[in-house]
């Protein structure tokens, strides 16, 4: 834990709210902790997200990350500390409350209904209608006009947006989703694994769509186990393991390298290394599992300078 | 009420729940028991192998007269056989009247299904009618297909319609198809009162000429039969198997008598049209016809 | 390392979207299966017994498969919702029985007890979606119970109030001639009776696909049947979705019952058990997926018109009916293997 967590002050100076020119964050939690019964999910974490930056939340299976988002998009409530949206000390009672608040969250496999059309998809919860009470409708044409105008303003090129959103690749998915968000005036984008199930090139498109949030502005909280992925992209990174925080860090105060051995946990694969050596034979494992030991434990050394 | 002692009577029958039939077979079973000085336990169930259970059940109670409906007699077989191995009399009643003495009840109270089937024959025989149209409600069931059976013997045109019972929707509109495409039919028979009541409809609807007749009674069904629309029906007296069945038991237990010396009793077919159904249709109003 | 972010277009995904022709939309519509099936089993019937195609065999066809149809359409829309009904064949003996029962035993006009009917329908549907929604246990269990509930209470509260297994005649109590005139007169068309249920049906029939295809709340019905997580995450109210489809299923049960009270005078109070399947089969032989998202309130119309004609053409052709039960699961055997591919289709692609 050599990188410099990051100081709050630091990070505020360049962000004011335009209302009250007071120094807030879109949104920003402060010692947020959740327990279902007795087991802890989540405890003490601190992290913000301001209008066009990506702010990376990395971290193992069952380190806490979809306990996070949870909280942030409202499915669950937190029991400790401040989730604070510009200012204000919210509590969401349902995902209604945070899509209201201007927070957006894409799933990474329930972003959408694979057997309804993709403009149902893109409006779906929202749906635009004409008319009066029981007889309201929805504006259809419009609706599919304006799929089809956002979609290519994300760069998807679609003709018929009459198909079933299954039929779309992953990729393509995800970036739907993120339109979607986009043209709903979210101020605030969950992105939950957007390429955790994905191949390197659909990878690459979906990050690019990250960035073109970004650039239009929002606040981008990005989920995912990938450093690789998070760190081109990524302004902020909290790290968490086991319901914890173990690292917040600014971008330039970190290199991928640091941010990858912080992730792999350099200590436990020495440990795995020499389990294997004591249980014999797997020689080419136990080498291999040392070398990375060593991988590790270089970068971390070689981070170490910079920031003392 | 009896002066004798109180006794107790399990009255065991197929009935589906909700029938109307059964309620009268009820009713009648109700009285005699009310009259006799006895607790009735009336169970049903319409599955053979849970009406065995019940049967072992009444066993187990330890009850002084089995009175039970024996339409699936080998499924019964064993359950009976309990009962007569404990000393506990048996009376069968509705259905079953030829497997009655081998499963060891000492009377029968019944009536012949064929043999109703056979009066409705001949009654249709003698008004002149060829293609009576006979609509079963429950596909496969023995007594049913006794009593269209019995029909047919009497007037070989007979034709057979199947209904779902269960839906009064439905066997409007199917009796409504066939009246369409049997132009010959001349008359139709409801095997129970609420399928007759439910014929008319489709006799009109059809704008058919085919008169109706029916099989059991019920009060609105004895008034059609005042008003002429219906031609007759062929009344079985269920209460009279109920009471019947009772108070043979009761009679048993009483001074050892045996009603029926070793043959069932017939409580039917007794015909109602329109020379007696205003008087049947004041018992009827009372639930009992 | 850094990322240009300019605009770039996938050209590459555009080449099969962009050769679907009409016949192919056509063919992507969830109700063309049964609609062949239909088409089919009509020009046989009509070759095999020249009775069917006679004007008045028609409209008894079309009565048949109004009974069975005006339930389907609420149970499609369910089923498209997600979620199935075991207790709609009792339920709409229970709406008939409250409408007679109440105004025959408080000598109220028989409209009070046709309203009453109405709430009592539309309440059985709440309890069903609420306790679905409550337990999240599989609505298989829940509708299982109320089925047996309302069986059981059909019978014990008729025998407790008429004293009977049928519920008394209430033909000659006040309002009886409108309350029939409405659920269960004819209308001549062209020298044809047509019962009124024909027409009924056709109107729901066309509200329902108004609103599934036209309204948000048609959009909700897809979504929460389709991923019921990926539809509250964006913000579907999922709960008053799926309580109001199941209050749906109640308003269609409402209607049949008063249609059964009206025409029959009464009711007996065992009927109905076994018609839920019925208006499951309509549903899903016309189109509706049993695991939801996917179907059309005019496939369920369909599949209850295939389900009428089998039924009376089976006997305008003066056949054996032994083996109508038999084609009709061979019917819905080779209806749901059609969804399956349509599905697997729209899900792999």
């Amino acid at each position: 834990m050599n990188a410099k967590a990051i100081d709050q002050e630091t990070l505020l100076q360049n962000e004011r709210d335009p209302l009250t020119h007071t120094p807030v964050h879109l949104l920003s939690l402060e010692g947020v902790g959740k327990h279902y019964g007795n087991i802890i999910a989540l405890s003490d974490v601190t992290m913000a997200v301001d209008n066009g930056r990506v702010t990376c939340v990395l971290g193992d299976n069952g380190a806490g990350k979809s306990t996070l988002i949870k909280i942030i998009a409202g499915l669950h409530q937190h029991d400790e500390g401040v989730l604070n949206i510009m200012g204000e000390d919210r509590k969401f009672g349902s995902p209604r409350d945070a899509l209201d608040a201007g927070i957006a969250t894409v799933y990474q496999d329930l972003a959408v209904v694979p057997l309804m059309p993709i403009w149902r998809n893109f409006f779906l919860g929202s749906e635009l209608t004409k008319g009066f009470g029981p007889f309201k409708y929805m504006d259809v044409e419009q609706m599919k006009a304006i799929t089809l105008k956002e979609l290519a303003e994300m760069g998807i090129d679609l003709r018929d947006v009459e198909q079933p959103i299954g039929q779309l690749s992953g990729g393509e998915r995800q970036c739907v989703a993120i339109a979607r968000a986009v043209y709903f005036g979210a101020k605030v984008l969950i992105l939950d694994e957007p390429t955790a199930a994905l191949g390197v090139k659909q990878s690459g498109v979906v990050l690019r769509y990250i960035l073109q949030a970004r650039d239009r502005g929002l606040g981008v909280i990005f989920i995912t186990h990938n450093p690789h992925h998070a760190f081109p992209v990524g302004d902020r990174f909290l790290l968490l393991k086991r319901g914890k925080s173990i690292g917040y860090y600014d971008k330039k105060d970190i290199t991928l390298d640091e941010l990858t051995a912080q992730m792999a946990g350099g200590a436990e694969l020495a440990e795995l290394a020499h389990e294997l050596e004591q249980l014999g034979g797997h020689g080419d494992v136990v080498k291999e599992v040392k070398a990375e030991v060593t991988d590790v434990a270089d970068s971390v050394k070689a981070g170490t300078p910079k920031h003392a | 009420m009896a002066s004798t002692a109180r006794m107790k009577i399990a009255l065991i029958a197929h009935a589906p729940a909700g029938d109307t039939f059964w309620d009268t077979v009820r009713k009648g079973a109700e009285e005699a028991a009310a009259k006799d000085n006895v607790e009735l336990l009336y169970t049903s169930d319409p599955e053979a192998g849970r009406q065995a259970q019940l049967i072992e059940q009444a066993v187990d109670q330890k009850v002084d007269g089995i009175a039970v409906t024996l339409a699936t007699p080998d499924a019964l077989k064993d359950a009976l056989k309990k009962a007569t191995d404990a000393g506990i009399p048996i009376v069968s009643f509705n259905a079953g009247e030829a497997a009655s003495a081998q499963l060891g009840a000492f009377t029968h109270f019944g009536s012949n299904e064929q043999l109703a089937g056979e009066a409705v024959g001949s009654k249709l025989a003698e008004g002149g009618y060829k293609h009576p149209v006979c609509v079963i409600q429950a596909q496969g069931h023995v007594g049913l297909e006794a009593r269209c059976a019995g029909v047919k013997a009497k007037v070989p045109g007979t034709e057979i319609l199947y209904v779902n019972g269960a839906d009064m929707t439905s066997v409007e509109s199917t009796a409504t198809a066939k009246l369409q495409a049997s132009k010959d039919a001349d008359v139709i028979i409801g095997l129970g009162a609420p399928i007759t009541l439910t014929l008319l409809k489709s006799v009109t609807t059809a704008g058919s000429s085919a008169k109706v007749a029916s099989f059991d009674l019920n009060k609105e069904l004895a008034q059609k039969v005042v008003d002429g629309s219906v031609l007759f029906t062929v009344d079985q007296q269920p209460w009279l198997q109920g009471y019947g069945a009772v108070d043979a038991l009761w009679q048993n237990k009483r001074g050892g008598f045996k009603v029926g010396g070793g043959q069932s009793v017939l409580t039917g077919p007794a015909i109602v049209d329109q020379s007696n159904a205003a008087e049947v249709l004041k018992f009827a109003e009372q639930g009992i016809r | 390392m850094t990322i240009t972010h300019k605009t770039f277009t996938k050209a590459a995904i555009d080449e099969r979207v962009a050769q679907r022709s009409p016949l192919q939309k056509l063919l992507g519509r969830p109700e063309v299966g049964a609609l062949v099936g239909a088409i089919v089993l009509f020009i046989f019937f009509a070759a095999v017994s020249p009775t069917f195609t006679q004007p008045n065999a028609l409209a008894t066809v079309l009565y048949g498969s109004s009974t069975i149809g005006i339930m389907a359409v609420g149970v499609s829309l369910l089923m498209i919702g997600g979620e199935f009904d075991l207790s709609t064949g009792v339920a709409v003996i229970s709406s008939a029985l409250t409408a007679s029962m109440f105004s025959w035993y408080f000598s109220t006009n028989v409209w009070v007890g046709v309203i009453l009917a109405l709430l009592v329908s539309l309440a059985i549907g709440f309890i069903n979606g609420w306790i679905l929604m409550k337990t999240k246990l599989p609505s298989f269990i829940v509708t299982l119970a109320t089925f047996l509930m309302l069986t059981g209470l059909n019978l014990g509260l008729t025998r407790l109030i008429g004293g009977s297994v049928s519920s008394p005649s209430i033909s000659n109590m006040d309002g009886f001639d409108t309350a029939r005139g409405v659920f269960a007169s004819s209308v001549n068309i062209a020298g044809i009776d047509v019962k009124i249920t024909v027409f009924i049906w056709i109107a729901l029939v066309a509200v329902a696909t108004w609103v599934l295809m036209r309204t948000r709340v048609g959009n909700w019905i897809f979504a929460v049947g389709g991923d019921e997580n990926a539809a509250r995450a964006v913000g579907v109210p999922v709960k008053a979705t799926k309580i109001g489809l199941f209050m749906g299923v109640g308003f269609c049960g409402w209607i049949l019952g008063m249609h059964n009270l009206f025409a029959f005078d009464t009711v007996q109070s065992g009927e109905g058990v076994g018609n839920e399947f019925l208006y499951i089969i309509a549903a899903v032989i016309g189109g509706c997926l049993l695991t939801g998202g996917y179907g059309s309130a005019v496939g369920g119309a369909i599949g209850a018109f295939i389900f009428g004609m089998a039924n009376k053409g089976i006997v305008y052709a003066q056949w054996n009916p032994d083996w109508f039960k038999f084609f009709l699961g061979l019917m819905l055997l080779l209806a749901t293997i059609v969804n399956l591919i349509v599905k697997r289709r729209a899900e792999l692609k």
